[in-house]
């Protein structure tokens, strides 16, 4: 099986899903690098908590929460 | 140059304690929110404001400590999240304080539970060649986390000291302590090609372990029910309620009624009032002391009588709160609304702040990313939320008048703030920045913390505010006997009288108003309990205050923030905004004979 075929977008899991990042869509720099900074990085491991109102997510051991335009550009290889 | 350098850092013989022309500076350089005021308030012994949530440390603050027989000035910086690429400008202050080489030492503060991102810093710090400690804090929230750290291993790895400390309970301290007069300029140079990210990852997945854990704790159960729609927002309904209690019931009733209605109108004022006239042979100076507009009978009530017990009820509960973690949470909440004001969810963490202090808040916008995002903060700040002492004189009167009218109150103020940043984020020029934002954990607020935060702000509040109150009543005194309040209120009568429907009196408290709009709340007070102001009058003139930009003090932070151009643009629309909802609120409360 390929890679992509695993491939979703962080907005699109379910809460409870986890995978690994496989990398952030760098349509919007800054975000990016945000992102990046707080540790979401490819390789780093991510839990989805909630989807609503906004999307929060664990990384490593921290709690993020994010707009939905942002989850959208986290790329994560499914486990 | 590297002997010069050396020749400055190497320590003297052996004194107990040295002394140098120039003592030794210790930088606390981190992530947000990882502890690094309460580590610079163990080494110091100053105490520095600390929180549960990221940006409480706003500018750098330093002190004086004693490391190893010698003084040295520690420095707290706020938190960076990196040094290089798009910077904030807190970031820019500390990437330019590092390489300016005003630090001899730089202690990286971490949280143990993200290691990670504390090595992305490391590689970040290390080419710039000062020595380094790394303090993996948050030892005990880790392990509880099943997280193990080779700290030993790590060290040799990086080439300087690493130190596993508890801050709040001061564990790890004494190593800190210790291994500063280790530190080393670090071994490895950071990572090549800016590739931090990857560096860290390899370097955390070495180092670290994870040891299979039991389940959630309580914490993290009450950190879901306070972000889950379903559970949350009947929680924040109890927050909401559980404020209204202590602050609007048990400080501005209870206590405000045990201050003002039994110390000062049975003693105080009666006791100074009979030793002023005793002592005080010349009428004019028992005036000023203790008459209508008195010093003491005015100035000093409002102040300590009427605004104080709530500013302190509030303070603490606020405090319980800060530290809990629960305050960023609401950001989930609020994002969208924000955005439509075109803030983002991050807004969240100055609006409530304000609740405390709107001009500390107009500091905090600085955790903001976009200049657009920071100007539309400081107008709704200064347009729309009460601080405290505010909150203490509307609950008071208010909460005296009718639930309804409190809720006519607040709804008329969050309609308008919405409005405001809604043409406000369609004018302004620029772009919001987007919501993203680390979530604190919660945590159970020590008491001692909450204390003394809240007597530093009561402190604050007490040198801040009495002033101005006094100040505020010499001005009305000095306006009164020169007959020019009379003439002021005659002038201002087709607006207070005529467009807002409000009694004559009711001009002066409005230039009490513009001091400190508390402090012409607390006029407001006054009037409604002298049975001046009716129910509706009493909810229009509020309203009309609780728009108007929230005093002096605030007004200068604008300045300070926003340039004074800004800062006069916000106070002459704030103003009109607030003159043009009384008239309106004052017409359609009228006209539908609303009675409270």
């Amino acid at each position: 099986m390929s890679a992509s075929e695993k491939t979703r977008r962080l907005s699109n899991l379910a809460p409870g899903a986890s995978g690994r990042v496989v990398r952030v869509m760098r349509e919007n720099p800054d975000r990016a690098d945000r992102l990046m900074a707080l540790g979401v990085t490819p390789g780093a491991t991510v839990t989805v908590l909630q989807r609503f109102p906004g999307v929060v997510f664990l990384c490593d051991h921290t709690e993020l929460a994010v707009e939905p335009a942002v989850a959208r550009a986290i790329v994560i290889e499914v486990e | 140059m590297p002997c010069a350098q050396a020749a400055v850092r190497e320590p003297a013989a052996d004194p107990l304690l040295t002394l140098r022309a120039r003592p030794r500076r210790i930088a606390l350089v981190g992530n947000a929110n990882v502890g690094k005021s309460v580590l610079f308030g163990r080494l110091t012994g100053q105490y520095a404001v600390v929180s549960n949530y990221p940006g409480t440390t706003v500018a750098v603050t330093t002190g004086r400590a004693i490391v190893g027989g010698q003084v040295c000035e520690l420095i707290d910086t706020p938190g960076v999240t990196a040094l290089e690429g798009v910077l904030s400008e807190d970031e820019r202050v500390a990437r330019r304080m590092l390489d300016g080489g005003e630090a001899d030492v730089v202690i990286q503060v971490s949280d143990a539970r993200n290691l990670r991102r504390a090595l992305m810093l490391t590689s970040q710090l290390a080419p710039i060649g000062r020595p380094m400690v790394l303090v993996l804090n948050m030892a005990d929230e880790a392990r509880a986390h099943g997280i193990v750290i080779d700290a030993a291993g790590l060290s040799a790895r990086l080439g300087i000291p690493v130190i596993e400390t508890v801050a709040t309970e001061g564990r790890g301290v004494g190593d800190l302590r210790d291994a500063i007069a280790r530190a080393a300029v670090p071994s490895f140079g950071g990572a090549r090609r800016r590739d931090h990210a990857r560096l860290a990852h390899d370097l955390a997945v070495e180092y670290r372990r994870h040891r299979p854990r039991s389940a959630a704790r309580l914490q993290e159960r009450i950190g879901r029910w306070v972000r889950e729609p379903v559970t949350g927002l009947p929680i924040l309904a109890l927050v909401l309620y559980g404020m209204y209690l202590a602050v609007g019931v048990f400080g501005a009733q209870t206590l405000v009624g045990l201050i003002e209605g039994g110390l000062f109108e049975q003693l105080v004022n009666p006791g100074a009032t009979a030793l002023v006239n005793r002592l005080v042979p010349w009428a004019v100076v028992r005036a000023f002391l203790v008459g209508e507009y008195g010093v003491i009978t005015m100035g000093l009530t409002y102040a300590i009588a009427i605004v104080l017990p709530v500013v302190a009820t509030f303070f603490f509960v606020f405090g319980f709160l800060e530290d809990s973690g629960y305050i960023p949470r609401l950001a989930i909440f609020s994002d969208r609304i924000f955005r439509t004001m075109g803030l983002n969810g991050k807004a969240v963490l100055p609006m409530v702040l304000g609740l405390g202090c709107d001009t500390m808040a107009t500091m905090t916008t600085r955790i903001l990313g976009t200049p657009k995002e920071r100007l539309i903060a400081v107008l709704l700040l200064a347009l729309g939320i009460p601080c405290s002492a505010q909150l203490a004189t509307i609950l008071g009167i208010l909460g005296g008048v009718s639930f309804f009218a409190l809720v006519t109150l607040f709804g008329v103020v969050l309609v308008q703030m919405f409005l405001v940043g809604f043409l406000a984020a369609r004018t302004i020029p620029g772009e919001r920045s987007e919501f993203i934002m680390e979530l604190p954990p919660i945590r159970w607020p020590q008491f001692g913390n909450i204390v003394r935060k809240t007597l530093l702000r009561v402190r604050w509040y007490l040198g801040e505010a009495v002033p101005l109150f006094l100040i505020g009543t010499a001005l009305l005194f000095v306006l009164d006997r020169l007959g020019l309040l009379a003439e002021l209120t005659a002038a201002a009568e087709p607006v207070v009288g005529g467009l807002l429907g409000l009694p004559r009196d009711a001009a002066g408290v409005f230039v009490m108003g513009f001091l400190r709009r508390d402090y012409g709340a607390a006029g407001l007070f006054q009037l409604a309990k002298a049975g001046e102001l009716d129910g509706v009058q009493a909810v229009v003139a509020l309203t009309v205050m609780t728009l108007f930009v929230p005093c002096v003090a605030n007004f200068l932070m604008m300045v300070k923030e926003q340039g004074m151009k800004a800062a006069l643009g916000i106070l002459g629309a704030v103003t009109v905004i607030a003159l043009a909802t009384g008239t309106v609120l004052n017409a359609v409360l009228r006209g539908l004979h609303v009675s409270f």
